[in-house]
C-alpha cells in the first residue's frame, strides 16, 4: 500500500504553474527522496501533501486521507520539518521539544531524542544560539516527536556541513521503525542516492521515479545521470568570463591572511589563521558550521575588526585602508543581500554606482552586464520574485560590477540545484583563468574539487592546507567528503 | 486545554526574553505620560504682550502697570511702533495693545475710547486668550480707577463654577486621556508584530501542521497580550494617581473593567493587522497609522469631536477609544457615572467582538503562497 497516492494534480499561483498535472504514488516504509531545479516544485508538493495549500485539481490521498477536508485529522500522523525548522529562537531546547510535545499532544519522552542528537548537554541554551547543524537536529526531533508514521522534510540539509548531514541521515534512519514512510527533499544528490526511491521533478512533473542505484551505480553518475534527465548542461564558454578584463600586478600574494585572530571573551573564533592566494587561484575555505569560516571570511573583507593580526588585499592593509582595499574586492554574501524591491536593473545600477563607478561609464557597464549574464527578459522583474538560481546569478553580477581582481563568495552555492551549480563553477574557473583570485566556502564537497587549494577549517583554526589531491592523500580517502570527515575526526582526537 | 496552556506559556516566555516587549508595555508608557504631563499643556499662562502708550495723561500710566501686575500676561513696554510689529512677526510677542493719543481724553468726555489689540491669528488659541485677557485688564482698570464713575455699571455679574475641574487644568483629562493612547498603542504595536513574526520565521507552518486549532491560535495570541496590557495599564494608572497626583474619584474595579473591554478591541486591531499582513514591517507602519493618530486625533482627547466635520464626527463611532476616552475622563474626574460607564461598555464589548470574529475568520490554516 502506498502512503501517499497522487492523481493528476495541479497547482498555480497566479499565472505560473508549480504543479502541472502530476501522479505519484510514495510507497509505504520507505525513503523517497524528492529532487529538482529550484522552482521545479517540491515544496508546493509538499504542502499539498500535507494539506497546508490547497490543490487546483486533482486527487491526493496522504494516509488515506484527503489533505483538502481531512487535515485535522491528518495532522497528528504526520511529522513536517519546514525549509526553516520552525523552531522558536527564543526558546531553549527543552522549552521547544515542550511545546511541540504538547501541541501534538504526546508525552514528554526526550531521553532517546536528546541522546541521538548529543543536545544533553544544551538543553538550556537558547535555540537561537545554536549552531546550523544542531538547530536543524533539533528542529528534526520536534518533528519526530511522537513517532509519526510519515516523516516529511523540507530540504532539511540545507546550509550544513557533510558531518552534521551524515549525523541526521543516521538519526533519521535509527530513530524511524520499518513502516515509516518519509519523504525527503534535497538539493544534495549524494544524498539522494542513498535513498530506497528517487523521484526527481522538472516543471510540475515527475521526469523519473524509481530506485537511484538502478539510475546510476554512483552518486558521481547518479549526478550526470539526473542532469542528463533535467535536459542536461552543456558547459559553454563563459561569457562572463570572456568579458572580465584582466588587471596586471606586480603583488605575489592578491589575497594575503596575516596571523588574523578573533576572540570573544576567552574564546577565540579564529586563531593564528595566515594564507597567501596567488593570483587567479581558487581558494577554498572548507569546515563544520560554526568553525570560523564566516568570521575570517569578515574580517577578511573588513567587515569585523581582528583581535590582532591583519589582511591584505591586493598588497593593501584591510586595517589601514579599507576602503582602498576593499575597492579591489567582489563580494557575494551567505544569505541574498540585494534589494528585493528593486528591479534587476536598478540593483544594477545601485551597486555600479554603491562601487564608485562614475556616472558617465555606469550605464554603459550596466547595460554590458545584463547582456553578458543574460538578464535582458528579467531586467524589470523585482529581485525578490526572482528564482533562487537567478537571484543568485544576480547576486554575482552585483559582485562583478566594478571588474574587481578580487572575488569573495561566502556559500554561494548554498540551496541551489545541481545545473545551477555546474554553471555557476563553469564561470568561477574561467574567472580565475582571468587571473581573478578566488576565495570561497561551501558544504558542497564535490565543489572543492574545484579548488586549486582548501584549507580545512576546525574550531578556530586551520587543520590542513593543500591542493585537494594532496588532503585526500594525507586523510587516505577516495573522495573529499570522506577526507574532510577523517580529518576533522583526526584533529578532534588530538 | 493542554495545547492553549503551552501556547501561552510560549508566548510568555516569549515575552520575557524579547527586551523590546517589556519596553513597548512599560517604558514608552512611561515617557509617554512624562510628555503628557510635562511636555504638553493647552491652558496659557502668561502670554507674552507688548504694550506702546502713546497717550501722554499720566494716568493712562496706571493702565500700563496694571498690564505689568496681571499674572496672565507678560507685557513689555515698546515706544517704537516698528520694533513692536517685529516682535509680533518674530513671534517674540503673541500681541500687543496700543493705547492711542486721544483715548484719555476720549473718556473724560465720556466718549466711546478706542484701544488697539493686535494678536496673532496664526495661533488661534493664543489669539483668543490675548483678547480676553487685555479686555479683562482694561475693564479692571476702569472699575477701579478714577474714572469708574463714567463706566457703564455691569448689571449681570456671572458667577462661575467650574465643576470636576476646579482649576481648569489641563493635566487632569489630558493624562488619564493619554492612558487610552497608550493602552491603543500596547495592544495594537505588541501584537501587530507577533502573529507575523511566527509567519516570518516559519515557525507557523510548523505549527500548523500539529493538532493545533484555529481557536487555539487565537486564544494563545488574546491571552498573553491581554494579561501584559493589563499589567501596563495597571502601572500606568498607579503612576498617575501617584506620582503625578491626578485626582481619582472613580471606583477602580470599574476602571480596571472597562479597561479590560478596551483593550480587547485594541488586540483585536493588532491581531488583525497581523494576521492579514503577515509581515512585521508593514504590520508596524499600518498600526501606527490606523490605530495610533486615530486614537490621538478622532478620539476627541485632543480635538472635540462635536466641533469635527460631520463625516469624522460619524467615523468616531467606529473607533473604540473614543468610547473609552469619554469614560476614562468622566471616571477620574466626575466619578463614576454609571450611565455613561454602561453605554461606552456597550459599545467596547460590540466592536471587541467584531474584531474578534474578524481576527477569527482572518487567521488562516493553510499557505496561501
Amino acid at each position: 500500500m502506498n502512503t501517499v497516492e497522487i492523481k493528476n494534480l495541479t497547482k498555480n499561483f497566479h499565472s505560473t504553474t508549480a504543479i502541472n498535472n502530476l501522479s505519484l504514488g510514495i510507497e509505504k516504509g520507505k525513503i523517497t527522496g524528492l529532487i529538482g531545479a529550484d522552482g521545479a516544485g517540491k515544496t508546493t508538493l509538499i504542502r499539498l501533501v500535507t494539506g497546508l495549500l490547497l490543490p487546483d485539481s486533482g486527487e491526493i490521498s496522504t494516509l488515506g486521507f484527503n489533505p483538502s477536508v481531512q487535515k485535522s485529522l491528518l495532522n497528528p500522523k504526520i511529522g513536517y520539518m519546514p525549509q526553516k525548522f520552525g523552531l522558536y529562537e527564543d526558546l531553549t531546547v527543552i522549552e521547544n521539544l515542550k511545546l511541540y510535545a504538547d501541541l501534538k499532544e504526546v508525552p514528554y519522552d526526550f531521553d532517546k531524542l536528546l541522546e541521538f542528537t548529543n543536545l544533553k548537554p544544551f538543553q538550556e541554551r537558547l535555540a537561537g544560539t545554536l549552531s546550523g547543524g544542531m538547530k536543524q537536529k533539533l528542529g528534526l526531533a520536534c518533528t519526530l516527536l511522537g513517532s509519526p508514521e510519515f516523516l516529511v522534510l523540507d530540504e532539511p540539509s540545507v546550509g550544513v556541513d557533510p558531518i552534521s548531514r551524515r549525523d541526521l541521515m543516521k538519526m533519521v534512519r535509527d530513530l524511524i521503525t520499518p513502516e515509516t514512510t518519509v519523504l525527503w527533499s534535497t538539493a544534495y544528490l549524494d544524498e539522494a542516492h542513498s535513498f530506497d526511491t528517487a523521484v526527481v521533478l522538472d516543471k510540475g512533473q515527475v521526469i523519473y521515479n524509481g530506485n537511484p542505484h538502478e539510475l546510476a551505480e554512483t552518486p558521481q553518475e547518479f549526478e550526470n545521470k539526473v542532469i542528463e534527465l533535467m535536459g542536461g548542461y552543456k558547459k559553454e564558454k563563459s561569457l562572463i568570463a570572456e568579458n572580465y578584463v584582466p588587471h596586471k600586478t606586480d603583488v605575489e600574494c592578491t589575497v594575503e591572511a596575516d596571523k588574523l585572530e578573533k576572540k570573544y571573551g576567552n574564546f577565540y573564533a579564529v586563531k593564528n589563521n595566515t594564507f597567501c592566494i596567488r593570483r587567479g587561484e581558487i581558494f577554498g575555505l572548507l569546515g563544520p558550521n560554526g568553525a570560523g569560516k564566516s568570521t575570517s571570511f569578515k574580517m577578511m573583507c573588513g567587515l569585523a575588526k581582528p583581535t590582532s593580526g591583519t589582511a591584505r588585499l591586493m598588497g593593501i592593509d584591510i586595517i589601514q585602508n579599507p576602503e582602498k582595499a576593499r575597492s579591489n574586492l567582489g563580494y557575494m554574501a551567505q544569505k541574498f543581500s540585494l534589494y528585493g524591491s528593486l528591479t534587476v536593473r536598478q540593483n544594477l545600477e545601485f551597486f555600479a554606482a554603491a562601487y564608485g563607478i562614475k556616472l558617465s561609464e555606469r550605464k554603459k557597464r550596466v547595460e554590458e552586464i545584463i547582456n553578458v549574464f543574460g538578464f535582458s527578459d528579467i531586467q524589470e522583474q523585482k529581485s525578490e520574485d526572482l528564482p533562487l538560481g537567478f537571484k543568485q546569478r544576480l547576486s554575482m553580477a552585483c559582485a562583478l560590477i566594478h571588474n574587481p581582481p578580487i572575488l569573495f563568495l561566502d556559500e554561494p552555492t548554498s540551496g541551489v540545484d545541481v545545473i545551477t551549480r555546474r554553471d555557476f563553477w563553469n564561470h568561477i574557473t574561467s574567472l580565475a583563468k582571468k587571473g581573478v583570485t578566488i576565495l570561497v566556502t561551501t558544504h558542497f564537497m564535490d565543489e572543492a574539487e574545484y579548488c586549486d587549494r582548501i584549507s580545512l577549517f576546525y574550531k578556530g583554526e586551520a587543520i590542513a592546507v593543500g591542493t585537494p589531491a594532496e588532503l585526500k592523500q594525507k586523510a587516505d580517502a577516495g573522495n573529499m567528503e570522506d577526507t574532510f570527515i577523517k580529518l576533522i575526526k583526526e584533529s578532534e582526537k588530538e | 486545554m493542554k495545547i492553549l496552556q503551552a501556547l501561552i506559556k510560549k508566548e510568555f516566555l516569549q515575552i520575557i526574553r524579547d527586551p523590546s516587549s517589556i519596553i513597548i508595555a512599560f517604558v514608552l508608557p512611561l515617557i509617554s505620560i512624562l510628555i503628557y504631563m510635562y511636555g504638553i499643556n493647552l491652558d496659557t499662562v502668561r502670554v507674552k504682550i507688548g504694550i506702546k502708550n502713546d497717550d501722554a495723561n499720566p494716568e493712562i500710566s496706571t493702565l500700563v502697570k496694571s498690564f505689568g501686575h496681571s499674572k496672565y500676561v507678560n507685557s513689555v513696554v515698546y515706544d517704537n511702533e516698528n520694533d513692536l510689529a517685529k516682535g509680533i512677526v518674530r513671534s517674540k510677542l503673541k500681541g500687543a495693545v496700543i493705547i492711542p493719543n486721544d483715548f484719555s481724553n476720549k473718556i473724560s468726555k465720556g466718549q466711546n475710547a478706542d484701544l488697539i489689540v493686535i494678536t496673532d491669528g496664526s495661533e488661534v488659541n493664543t489669539a483668543n486668550y490675548v483678547q480676553n485677557y487685555s479686555m479683562q485688564i482694561v475693564n479692571q482698570w476702569l472699575m477701579t480707577g478714577r474714572y469708574a464713575r463714567l463706566a457703564k455699571p455691569q448689571i449681570i455679574t456671572p458667577e462661575i463654577r467650574v465643576w470636576y475641574n476646579q482649576d481648569l487644568n489641563s493635566h487632569y483629562f489630558i493624562l488619564p486621556g493619554s492612558l487610552a493612547i497608550t493602552m491603543t498603542l500596547i495592544g495594537i504595536l505588541l501584537t501587530a508584530l507577533v502573529v507575523a513574526r511566527e509567519w516570518e520565521r516559519g515557525t507557523m507552518e510548523a505549527m500548523l501542521s500539529t493538532s493545533v486549532k484555529k481557536i487555539h491560535i487565537v486564544l494563545g495570541k488574546y491571552i498573553p497580550y491581554f494579561v501584559l496590557g493589563m499589567l501596563s495599564m495597571g502601572f500606568n494608572v498607579f503612576m498617575c494617581i501617584t506620582v503625578f497626583k491626578i485626582p481619582f474619584r472613580g471606583n477602580l474595579f470599574v476602571l480596571f473593567a472597562v479597561s479590560g473591554l478596551f483593550l480587547f478591541t485594541s488586540l483585536g486591531i493588532g491581531l488583525l493587522i497581523s494576521s492579514k499582513l503577515k509581515n512585521q514591517f508593514l504590520a508596524s507602519q499600518v498600526s501606527l497609522g490606523i490605530g495610533f493618530l486615530p486614537a490621538l486625533l478622532l478620539s476627541g482627547l485632543m480635538f472635540p469631536i462635536n466641533s469635527m466635520p460631520v463625516f469624522f464626527q460619524h467615523l468616531t463611532r467606529i473607533l473604540p477609544p473614543r468610547y473609552f476616552i469619554t469614560f476614562i475622563e468622566s471616571e477620574f474626574m466626575a466619578g463614576t457615572v454609571w450611565e455613561i460607564v454602561i453605554i461606552n461598555s456597550i459599545f467596547l464589548t460590540i466592536l471587541g467582538l467584531i474584531l474578534f470574529a474578524a481576527v477569527y475568520n482572518n487567521t488562516d490554516m493553510r499557505l496561501i503562497k
